[in-house]
């Protein structure tokens, strides 16, 4: 349905004054409130790159258009606001694509701008044209063709309305370059309020007596909490209803992951008693997460004993996968400020408290080496609460969730629908102009950290004093941890020992860098990493026999987890 | 009988495309379509038998373009 907030209503424009597509397009993203975009230059997007010169916006110069995308996914999860990105028509706007994806998957507010060829060539296989509104069709929340370039203002301020509201997501805005380059007035825009969809009171009054009923009650909390900006009223309601809380990847920090009701991230490398406690629950409340594989494991025997309330912003994901008993969509934080409080369940918080104390992870693992969980868990400590982490994929991605501590959710930016190897970097620099003078620490893998390692050129450039901890395996980890446990050891196209000389690399892109491969190191080598002003890679060599534990295997329920050995 | 569902849509661009595309990678076969206007009706053929009508009319509920949904209760034409 069209956002409220797209309503616009056209005036006489007074004086009328013709301006370029281009610098309409500028103008409307200044009065959005854009202040950074990340782009990249190229011919069908030139005529806006021409008019940036001297506006108010600071364009960040990536090396590769995928980290424009990924720039802004951060720098939107971050600020909340939609984050900007700018590319070039065909390969400008194709790089783009796993940026949009990335944010559709994890709801990420996003405008990405595309430069496109002439209107009279569009359809001709002109140089540099595909069609960028095609092929993101499956990915975008909307997207808009510009074919009048009155339309511009209108346009933008639809698309950050649309990219922002009720499930935020990314909207691509197609602008042909005769579009940028011919002059219109555009009409006044006059906005509308948002309509604010009204409280579900019969629904939530019905879960109201469930919770009240319930012995074993617990909550499961998503994303959406986050995008809500609702972690406030959950943190009431905890604290008026003493249910437990179990957190999906990206909910992670919705509560402090030490608060003592806190049992854990569920899934499938998820904490036993987190699992153990969806396993055992009477009453599943879920709040903004949408049942996905990695979290439920087995659906058919997720939560098996509990009924499940469902409080949702977006009412497609409500009995999407699981039924519900009472679901509500709506606005996060209003409908959990209005739920009623209710008598500790002690018996069963007893139990769930007991859970998390028994399956506490251990860190005194065997040898000299550097044991990665050790080193996150001690990093997270020493940079502080204010510090945002943002992560690649795979099993340093897992560690993080596992060991590091989280206060808020913006402090843990990873890639949790699309899984996209390369996020970290480009999120790290996303993260650190949405938030200057914020400790960005990038946790990377040498899989994932080849895959945009082109932009610690635009650290160097920005000066930006992102502090990369790059743990190094020399193989695909997560890979070979299923070709192990799951192939038969069959180690197939994993092995990545020819990896360069990762410190060499940050040198030659004039970034300090060092490497660390014995545990005596840790405790020094994490007072430099924090303890430097500009940018920064730590190398950390760590044991290629390692995994992520616990885990749950494949088509199993989430209480049938493989522990480690030690 | 498989499901059938009408949408009353704005006419912007890509819009049929936008919902068509959204059935199909929702977990449908189209069967027939008949469009007229700012309306469509459309056969929905689930290839995996949990897949519920409810759930994928909310999601092409949620398309900007969409104005309404209604599930139709028997197969029928579009007047022409």
């Amino acid at each position: 349905m069209r956002a409220a907030a797209v309503a616009a209503s056209l005036a006489p424009a007074s004086p009328p004054q013709a301006r370029s597509g281009a610098r309409l397009l500028v103008e409307a993203l200044e009065a959005e409130g854009v202040t950074h975009i990340f782009g990249y230059p190229g011919g069908a997007i030139m005529p806006v790159y021409d008019a940036l010169t001297g506006s108010g916006l600071k364009h960040i110069l990536v090396r590769h258009e995928q980290a424009a995308a990924l720039a802004a996914d951060a720098y939107g999860r971050v600020t909340g606001r939609p984050g900007v990105c700018l590319a070039t028509s065909g390969p400008g706007a194709t790089n783009l694509v796993t940026g949009i994806a990335n944010a559709f998957m994890d709801s990420v507010p996003m405008v990405a701008i595309t430069g496109q060829v002439p209107t009279t060539l569009m359809g001709t296989d002109a140089f540099q044209e595909v069609d960028i509104f095609g092929l993101t069709l499956p990915i975008v929340k909307h997207s808009f063709l510009v074919r009048d370039t009155a339309d511009i203002p209108r346009i933008v301020a639809e698309a950050f309305a649309i990219a922002g509201s009720g499930r935020p997501g990314p909207v691509l805005i197609d602008l042909p370059k005769d579009m940028g380059v011919a002059s219109a007035v555009p009409p006044l825009l006059k906005r509308a309020p948002l309509a604010e969809t009204p409280l579900d009171r019969e629904a939530l009054a019905r879960a109201d007596a469930l919770i009240a009923a319930a012995k074993a009650p617990l909550l499961y909390v998503g994303y959406g909490v986050a995008l809500a900006r609702a972690e406030p009223a959950l943190r009431r309601f905890v604290e008026r209803s003493h249910i437990p809380v179990v957190a999906t990847l990206k909910g992670l920090g919705a509560v402090p992951t030490d608060d003592p009701m806190f049992l854990g991230m569920l899934g499938m490398h998820g904490a036993r008693a987190a699992n153990v406690a969806v396993d055992d629950c009477d009453l599943l409340i879920c709040l903004g997460a949408r049942f996905d594989d990695r979290a439920t494991g087995r659906l058919d025997s997720f939560a098996p004993n509990a009924q499940v309330i469902h409080l949702d912003r977006d009412a497609s994901e409500i009995a999407k996968l699981k039924a519900v008993v009472v679901g509500a969509a709506g606005d996060l934080g209003a409908m959990l400020d209005a739920l009623a409080p209710r008598a500790p369940a002690r018996e069963w918080i007893g139990r769930c408290q007991a859970q998390v104390k028994l399956w506490a992870a251990r860190y005194d693992a065997p040898g000299q080496g550097i044991y990665a969980p050790a080193l996150l868990k001690q990093l997270s400590e020493d940079a502080g609460d204010g510090a945002i982490f943002t992560c690649d994929v795979g099993q340093h991605q897992m560690w993080v969730a596992q060991h590091c501590r989280f206060v808020r959710p913006q402090a843990h930016l990873t890639s949790g629908g699309l899984g996209t190897m390369g996020y970290g970097v480009p999120a790290g620099i996303g993260a650190l102009l949405a938030e200057p003078g914020a400790t960005v620490i990038t946790v990377s893998g040498d899989g994932s950290f080849m895959m945009n390692v082109q932009e610690l050129a635009t650290l160097r450039r920005y000066r930006l004093p992102l502090k990369i901890v790059l743990l190094d395996n020399s193989q695909l980890g997560m890979v070979r941890q299923w070709q192990e446990l799951f192939f038969e050891e069959n180690f197939s196209e994993i092995d990545l020992s020819d990896n360069p000389d990762f410190a060499g690399v940050a040198h030659a892109f004039g970034i300090e860098a060092f490497t660390i491969d014995q545990r005596s190191q840790v405790e020094a080598g994490i007072a430099r990493l924090l303890g430097t002003a500009g940018p920064i890679l730590m190398h950390v060599r760590i044991d290629p026999r390692e995994n992520v534990w616990p885990l749950v295997p494949p088509n199993s329920s989430n209480v049938q987890m493989m522990e480690k050995g030690w | 009988m498989n499901p059938r569902l009408r949408i009353e849509f704005d006419e912007a661009e890509g819009a049929l495309l936008r919902m068509l595309g959204l059935v199909e990678r929702r977990g449908y076969q189209l069967g027939e379509v008949l469009r007229r206007g700012g309306i469509v009706e459309i056969e929905l053929a689930p290839r995996d038998p949990s897949r519920r009508v409810e759930v994928i009319a909310r999601q092409l509920e949620n398309l900007v373009d969409v104005r309404s949904i209604t599930i139709l209760p028997q197969p029928r034409e579009v007047a022409r």
